[in-house]
């Protein structure tokens, strides 16, 4: 059974069709790309599908579950984690606590434990700190636990918004543009990390523009066009899909 | 890690050595405008919580402080209920109505949020005056109970009938709501309020559930403003209607934000800043509002995170300095 399957999905703004009639489905431990010219409806996808935005018509099933209309974090309570295409960290927050307001989903700290710091919240507390460690690690941030987010690089800040997303263990995570705003000699880095996320049998869907690194890392591609999905496939048969020449590589030949 | 002998802890500790010891040495007057500045430091702390941590500017606590005021009123004088269980019955009603109030108000955000609290505390303030069977209108409620004596062991009592005794129980509530949002702030729960505060959208992308937080912390101010409104009652005998006027939300905002917003001493400086000046200088009430609000203003323009916040920074900078001035690892 897949993870994710999306049927029928439909965003309208007013009059204007951001998401149009869009069906596809995402199988476990999959590196899926969605591609596409600005104003596909890219960015739009993700929003539906987390809850930022509520669907106009159709259905999002994950894992097992019906999820259409849920609220974003239900979604993430779920198993469905993303970054956005502008990096968000809490900037004025240390790099530890970051990754430890990322466990949000799995804390159990009620009021009342947190006034009579109870044993079961100390426990919790060195648990979360031990968990960001090990996960700050992960993406190659683990000496930079102390310092604030804000006055990391952008690349770093980059890793820091993904290991948010790590620490809720989630079972999809939504990519928004993982390299953009990054420098060129810097984004390897960041593919061998989306790489062995992937490794680590977490399903990823991302966002690129960046054509040569879409090729050559994805398992599969979705490409939309105006809100639907014009094509799917390996990056073998999108590259010599003719529609996807037409609407998005032709036009890049051509100019 | 930090030390048991930290500046704070010592800076935290001669602070309440002084609150302690400073009414036995001055006279009557000056006792009770101290007990005046615990009882709104209370509101201040509780609306720090709110939004300092977390985000959500209310201007109506001037409401839950008439709650609390008016609650207890109202349970000790017309239904002749003891101190003690009228006292914490108006704490639970002050809170639940922060509950109800908060479910609708905190699914809207910014400055929409914020007329709804004043709108809140407008009708308060509204019914106080108007609701005349219950609230004794403009005439207000006379003869709202005193703490009823406790027993001790050993034969002896905790009676609360002197204004020394009365400042101490009202310094005990500052303290303990001080240290419980304290103990908030710095656990697991408090870290989702303060992202809240920080960046609601990736707060809730991240997997909180943003309207229950907001909801728990706006219920726990509005808890702790009945408390001040209650000991306000209590303390005062006689309550009339402006103590829910809404202008005291702001107020109570001006002492947070020259204080020092999302800071733990902020709304305690700021209250007697605040109340301390304008009593000093003997000026005439009319004239304090127009102090108040010029300080407000130069703090707004030239110190916006207040005085608690400018001195955080100005730590933060000495010791930056001081470590690039050892190297990487002179002070870890």
């Amino acid at each position: 059974m897949a993870l994710l399957e999306v049927s029928g999905l439909v965003k309208t703004f007013g009059g204007l069709t951001a998401v149009g009639n869009l069906s596809f489905s995402l199988e476990q431990g999959e590196l899926v790309s969605v591609i596409g010219p600005n104003g596909a409806g890219k960015t739009t996808l993700f929003n539906l599908l987390t809850g930022a935005y509520r669907p106009t018509a159709g259905e999002i099933i994950f894992d097992g579950n019906d999820i259409t209309g849920c609220k974003p974090f239900q979604s993430a309570a779920r198993g469905m984690g993303r970054t956005f295409q502008k990096t968000t960290v809490f900037r004025d927050e240390t790099v530890l606590d970051n990754v430890i307001i990322g466990q949000s989903v799995h804390l159990k700290t009620g009021v009342w434990g947190a006034i009579v710091r109870t044993a079961g919240t100390r426990r919790e507390e060195e648990r979360v700190r031990e968990k960001g460690r090990s996960i700050l690690d992960f993406v190659g941030l683990a000496n930079t636990e102390g310092r604030l987010a804000g006055n990391l690089t952008e690349e770093a800040q980059k890793r820091l918004s993904i290991a948010m997303v790590l620490a809720a263990d989630p079972k999809l995570l939504l990519l928004d543009e993982p390299t953009g705003g990054v420098n060129l000699e810097e984004i390897g880095g960041l593919i061998e990390l989306v790489k062995r996320i992937q490794q680590s049998g977490i399903t990823v869907c991302l966002i690129e523009h960046k054509m040569r690194m879409v090729m050559s890392m994805s398992d599969r591609i979705i490409v939309l066009n105006y809100g639907t999905n014009i094509a799917e496939g390996t990056p073998a048969e999108v590259a010599s899909n003719k529609e996807v020449i037409e609407a998005y590589l032709g036009a890049r030949r051509v100019a | 890690m930090k030390s048991v002998f930290s500046p704070e802890r010592i800076g935290w500790l001669l602070a309440l050595i002084v609150a302690v010891l400073l009414p036995l040495v001055v006279g009557g007057y000056l006792t009770s405008i101290l007990l005046l500045i615990a009882i709104w430091s209370i509101v201040a702390v509780s609306l720090n919580l709110l939004y300092g941590y977390t985000g959500q500017l209310s201007l109506g606590h001037s409401a839950f402080l008439g709650i609390g005021a008016y609650a207890l009123g109202i349970i000790g004088v017309k239904l002749h209920i003891g101190f003690w269980p009228a006292f914490f019955a108006a704490i639970a009603i002050s809170g639940l109505f922060g509950f109800l109030i908060g479910i609708p108000a905190l699914k809207l955000r910014g400055p929409y949020f914020v007329l709804v609290t004043l709108g809140f505390a407008a009708i308060v303030g509204v019914i106080v005056l108007g609701w005349t069977q219950l609230t004794g209108g403009a005439n207000g409620l006379a003869g709202v109970p005193r703490p009823t004596p406790i027993p001790l062991p050993f034969g002896k009592t905790l009676r609360f009938d002197s204004l020394l005794a009365m400042y101490y129980f009202t310094l005990f509530f500052l303290v303990l709501i001080a240290l419980i949002c304290h103990r908030l702030v710095r656990s697991l729960l408090g870290r989702t309020f303060v992202a809240i505060s920080r960046d609601e959208n990736l707060a809730e992308a991240l997997g909180i559930n943003t309207m229950q937080k907001k909801l728990i912390s706006f219920t726990i101010s509005a808890l702790f403003s009945g408390v001040a409104g209650a000991l306000y009652a209590s303390y005062n005998s006689v309550i009339s209607p402006d103590i829910a006027y809404f202008a005291r939300g702001m107020d109570v905002l001006a002492c947070l934000i020259v204080g020092g917003a999302g800071t733990m001493a902020g709304p305690m400086i700021g209250t007697f800043v605040m109340t301390a000046i304008p009593e000093a200088l003997q000026i005439v009430p009319t004239l304090r509002t127009l102090i108040n609000g010029f300080i407000l203003l130069i703090f707004i323009i030239f110190l916006p995170t207040g005085i608690a916040g400018g001195f955080k920074a100005l730590f933060a900078r000495r010791r930056r300095s001081l470590s690039s001035g050892m190297g990487r690892n002179g002070i870890a």
